[in-house]
């Protein structure tokens, strides 16, 4: 308001300073008048009304005068708009070209931008959200980065830190819901009742957490994810105050959270820790060694994350030493501390980058492209300015013009390019999805539009200033017949030229980015994961928590399921296990690593404990995944609780623990030698984290001899999705409150694992193809001016003499000349650049000799056809008639 | 470009007003008379049009005034040719000469 007040206030003053000025010119004006006309012998009232007279209506006058200091600037802006648009129109066929071409490159940032700016240039939608850090406990030398914390390190740091302004707890783990149409699994995260206090987050619907939630005995309360609320609620508004039930208690939802990104994993539901049975026994709570917590706080204002990082380590120091039972020498125990926004946005940096200045690229080369046509069409339009030059239009005025031109073409381009953006914005959500919880915060807002009519007008300016500056003083010469020859057609010729050199370059260091990633992604493709995924179907199946309390009903439980499963017809094996491979859960958590002891090597306490990634198995999970035995046997049900322990290990185990020695019938203990497991057999490796992970310590124990399988996994002989709802049957026949998830086939499983570098190869992929396509269309621009500027030279060489394969080779070679400068650019450039993009690639060097030749290859063949076309048409010139044409 | 006749004069009156004030810095009364004695009061435009004349070549940044006081001690607004002015004048008056003396030969020829 009092912005708009205080302009408003300074015209008024400068209006009112105008017409004093006015007033006592015209005045001046007038008297000097009158004396003129007493001194030739008027009175004085006749020499005013001469002077009136001879002045014209002073008002009227005046109104002019008021014209001319009001609308000057705006009425010549709209004069310049609407004369532009007359003359795009006239021209439908460049004028389209132009904008379709622009509406992709500014789209194509547009689109891009958002993704950079939702995800990692945005603030986090918390209070402050600059403050809030996440704490990491880490166990580096046994090769742990994530240690959790437990109840009492918690109270530890809460009671003596001096740098933070509060700390909250969070971990999530997965119970059962009932209430609805089937038991449901649901991932709840147990936060203390401070959470989203410090988080500073307002509910959607109810309320947060109070103190009182967290009390010892307190009636459980539920918040639902935003999330969660919209999936399986449908949104409805009436869900504040249903209950639930789960773990065999009721539990009442009281609030609905607001759409926020999730971390350290999706969670469905939250509940405070009171609410949580594992966290809630007075055993766990006593227990200095129970990790399981993750660590939320908000530094102190003024507190740096250096400072706070040292404050707390003095805590872990003092706790090191005063519990040297919990922290051994051979952990390396030291904490970690983390802005939220990084933790958030880390993976997803390169790739966005990455892909931003792909975009970039490309519209740089829509840029030249329009710039490029806009020259080809000054040159026709020649005679048309040369004619306005000489009625008064100076040569400002005429770069007005033709700049608004330009920027009409930009703003236009823009506006379809953000509908193309805005099309596109739900796919790229899911793709950044992959790489970042922020992913939902992306989207077309208010900042993105700024973004696009920023880029707009800027695009505008970089084509339209090119030509605009190409503009002779004088034009008027051009009013000459025969002036194509002029000086500055062929400076003209040389900035088309330049602009072609400049596609080229810029087209082979886009080509080069995806040609590169494209090889990677072979590779990728080509890895042998191991195992055979044709066929199989998977789904995990979570029992209710509460109901299984031992060991010993959660091998029932497997084991009646695998015995339903296999007795179906079409299923040819069926198995339990803990885990798949590329299982997303384990590439989201890693390893399940578990200490152990080789016997005969006792443990050092110098050195790190062994660790092994430890699986639990049924007899046929191998023979239906199609692991390959090496050595040794597999399970079988000779195997079961009242035998000797048994247990199978992975080829890289054995060399690694092993080396040539056969590690079959030696044992080892995860009990400090209490209890001994025997090594029977050794299978191949699989790639268990990713397709460019190498493969982990792997070992697998029995179902029988232990629990904790929570994966069927059924090889079909039909196609699996056909089995699917038979294998539900199943499930629910065993006990109708198991929950299933994540049914899907292994194929699809695989096929998701890569889909990051997929979908990267696909967008780059995609700005190289339109590189390419733009840079033909340019190429076969110039090479078809070239021909037609030349045809009188052409005819005269014909005539004299010259064969028409020779003057298609004087024409080529033109094009090519221009064609291989620009690949020497492109070369230089693309070698600069690629270094940047070696953290997306796998198995290629950025330097990648055969993916260079391809595309430098490529590229030169797509530009010598753009040359060839057009210049054929220089065999076809009939001499005779170019030369009278003139 | 100019269409109507009104435009044609306009931009005559223009070159005028900038051709006087390149001899000397003056008020608008005295570029009225100077206009007046010059063409030997061919162009007989109001006196009053001299006014959105001047206004416009000022926005135009061709001339440039300030108030001072007149021969006879009166407060005058007096106007002066920028190098900006000096500049277009120059170009004005050679595409000027150069038409009209296409246009003659054209006339002359046949």
């Amino acid at each position: 308001m009092p912005s708009s007040l205080a302009r408003s206030l300074r015209t008024l003053f400068r209006i009112k300073r105008t017409e004093r000025e006015m007033e006592r010119e015209m005045s001046f004006h007038l008297e000097m008048e009158t004396e003129k006309n007493m001194r030739r012998g008027m009175s004085r009232e006749e020499a005013r009304l001469a002077a009136l007279r001879s002045f014209g209506g002073v008002e009227r006058v005046k109104d002019e005068c008021r014209d001319v200091k009001r609308n000057r600037p705006l009425e010549t802006l709209w004069q310049d708009a609407r004369f532009g648009a007359r003359m795009l129109r006239r021209n439908p066929g460049f004028t389209l070209l132009a904008v379709l071409t622009l509406s992709l490159g500014i789209g194509a940032n547009t689109a891009i931008f958002s993704v950079v700016y939702g995800v990692l240039l945005r603030p986090l939608p918390y209070q402050q959200g600059g403050r809030l850090v996440v704490l990491r406990q880490q166990a580096p030398l046994a090769r742990n980065n994530n240690l959790y914390f437990s109840v009492k390190e918690i109270d530890d740091y809460r009671a003596q830190n001096r740098a933070l302004a509060d700390l909250a707890e969070h971990h999530s783990m997965a119970f059962t819901l009932f209430g609805g149409p089937e038991p449901e699994r649901i991932q709840a995260a147990v936060v203390s009742a401070n959470f989203f206090e410090l988080m500073g987050v307002m509910p959607l619907l109810g309320r947060t957490f109070a103190p009182s939630d967290e009390a010892h005995g307190a009636e459980a309360v539920l918040i639902l994810s935003h999330q969660y609320w919209r999936r399986s609620h449908k949104g409805d508004p009436n869900i504040v105050g249903r209950v639930f039930r789960m773990n065999d208690r009721p539990h009442t939802v009281v609030g609905v959270l607001p759409p926020l990104p999730q971390y350290p994993n999706e969670n469905d539901v939250y509940m405070p820790t009171s609410a949580c049975p594992t966290r809630s026994s007075e055993r766990f709570i006593a227990n200095r060694n129970a990790r399981m917590m993750s660590v939320f706080a908000r530094l102190k204002a003024g507190v740096s994350e250096e400072q706070a990082l040292a404050d707390l380590s003095t805590i872990a120091g003092r706790m090191k030493e005063a519990y040297p039972d919990a922290y051994p020498a051979n952990l390396g125990f030291s904490l970690r501390l983390a802005s939220l926004h990084k933790e958030l946005t880390e993976r997803a940096q390169p790739t966005f980058l990455v892909l931003l200045c792909a975009a970039g690229l490309v519209l740089l080369l829509a840029c030249a492209n329009t710039a490029n046509l806009t020259l080809a069409r000054l040159m026709r339009r020649e005679r048309e300015l040369a004619v306005r030059s000489a009625l008064g239009a100076t040569r400002g005025r005429l770069m007005r013009q033709l700049l608004t031109e330009s920027a009409l073409l930009a703003l236009a381009g823009g506006a379809l390019g953000a509908l193309l953006a805005a099309w596109s914005i739900r796919l790229l959500v899911r793709f950044a999805a992959r790489f970042t919880p922020r992913a939902d915060e992306i989207s077309l807002d208010n900042t993105a539009l700024l973004f696009t009519l920023v880029v707009s007008v800027a695009t505008g300016l970089v084509f339209g200033l090119l030509p605009a500056l190409s503009l002779r003083r004088n034009l008027v010469p051009s009013l000459k017949e025969g002036s194509g020859q002029s000086a500055v057609s062929a400076g003209r010729q040389r900035l088309r030229s330049a602009l072609v050199v400049a596609q080229v370059a810029v087209s082979f260091v886009l080509l080069i980015g995806a040609g590169l990633m494209l090889r990677s992604l072979l590779k990728l493709q080509e890895v042998g994961p191991g195992f055979d995924p044709e066929r199989v179907l998977v789904m995990r199946v979570t029992a209710n928590w509460s109901k299984y309390t031992t060991g010993q009903q959660y091998r029932d439980l497997s084991l009646r399921l695998i015995e339903r499963a296999q007795a179906l017809p079409g299923v040819l094996s069926a198995a339990m296990a803990s885990t798949y491979p590329l299982n997303p859960f384990g590439l989201a958590n890693g390893p399940n690593n578990v200490n152990f002891q080789i016997e005969g090597r006792p443990p050092n306490p110098n050195e790190p404990t062994p660790q092994v990634d430890y699986r639990v198995a049924s007899a046929d999970y191998f023979r239906t995944i199609r692991l390959p035995l090496l050595s040794g046997r597999l399970f079988t049900e000779a195997d079961d609780a009242q035998a000797p322990w048994v247990a199978i290990i992975n080829q890289t185990l054995a060399r690694h623990r092993w080396g040539d020695e056969d590690p079959l019938n030696k044992r080892i203990s995860f009990d400090q030698g209490r209890n001994w497991v025997t090594i029977v057999g050794v299978v191949g490796d699989v790639r268990q984290y990713g397709l460019n992970q190498e493969p982990t310590d792997e070992l697998y124990r029995p179902v029988r001899q232990t629990s904790g399988a929570g994966n069927l996994l059924v090889r079909t002989a039909v196609a699996p999705a056909v089995m699917a709802p038979q294998l539900r049957q199943v499930v629910y026949s065993v006990d109708p409150e198991n929950a299933i998830d994540q049914m899907q086939t292994l194929v699809s499983v695989r096929h998701e694992s890569i889909a990051s570098p997929r979908l990267t190869t696909v967008l780059l992929g995609l700005f190289a193809a339109l590189a390419l396509l733009v840079t033909a269309a340019g190429i076969a621009g110039v090479m078809a001016l070239t021909v037609s500027q030349r045809t009188h030279e052409i005819g005269i060489r014909m005539a004299l003499g010259a064969s028409a394969s020779g003057a298609l080779r004087l024409v080529l070679r033109q094009g090519l000349t221009l064609v291989l400068i620009g690949l020497a650019l492109g070369v230089a450039g693309a070698f600069a650049l690629t270094r940047l993009m070696s953290t997306l690639l796998f198995a290629v060097e950025p330097t990648d000799p055969l993916t260079w030749l391809a595309v430098a290859a490529a590229l030169a063949a797509v530009a010598a056809l753009a040359c060839f076309v057009p210049a054929r048409r220089a065999t076809l010139i009939d001499p005779l008639t170019s030369l009278r044409s003139e | 470009m100019a269409k109507t006749k009104s435009d044609l004069l306009q931009g005559t009156l223009d070159m005028l007003i900038l051709k006087t004030l390149a001899l000397e810095t003056m008020h608008g009364w005295g570029i009225s008379q100077r206009i007046q004695q010059i063409s030997s009061g061919v162009l007989n435009v109001n006196q009053g049009s001299l006014y959105p004349a001047l206004y416009r070549l000022e926005e135009q940044g061709w001339i440039t005034s300030e108030w001072g006081s007149s021969e006879n001690n009166r407060q005058a607004k007096y106007y002066r040719l920028t190098r900006a002015g000096r500049k277009q004048l120059d170009e004005e008056t050679a595409n000027w000469q150069r038409l009209s003396a296409a246009i003659e030969q054209v006339l002359q020829a046949g």
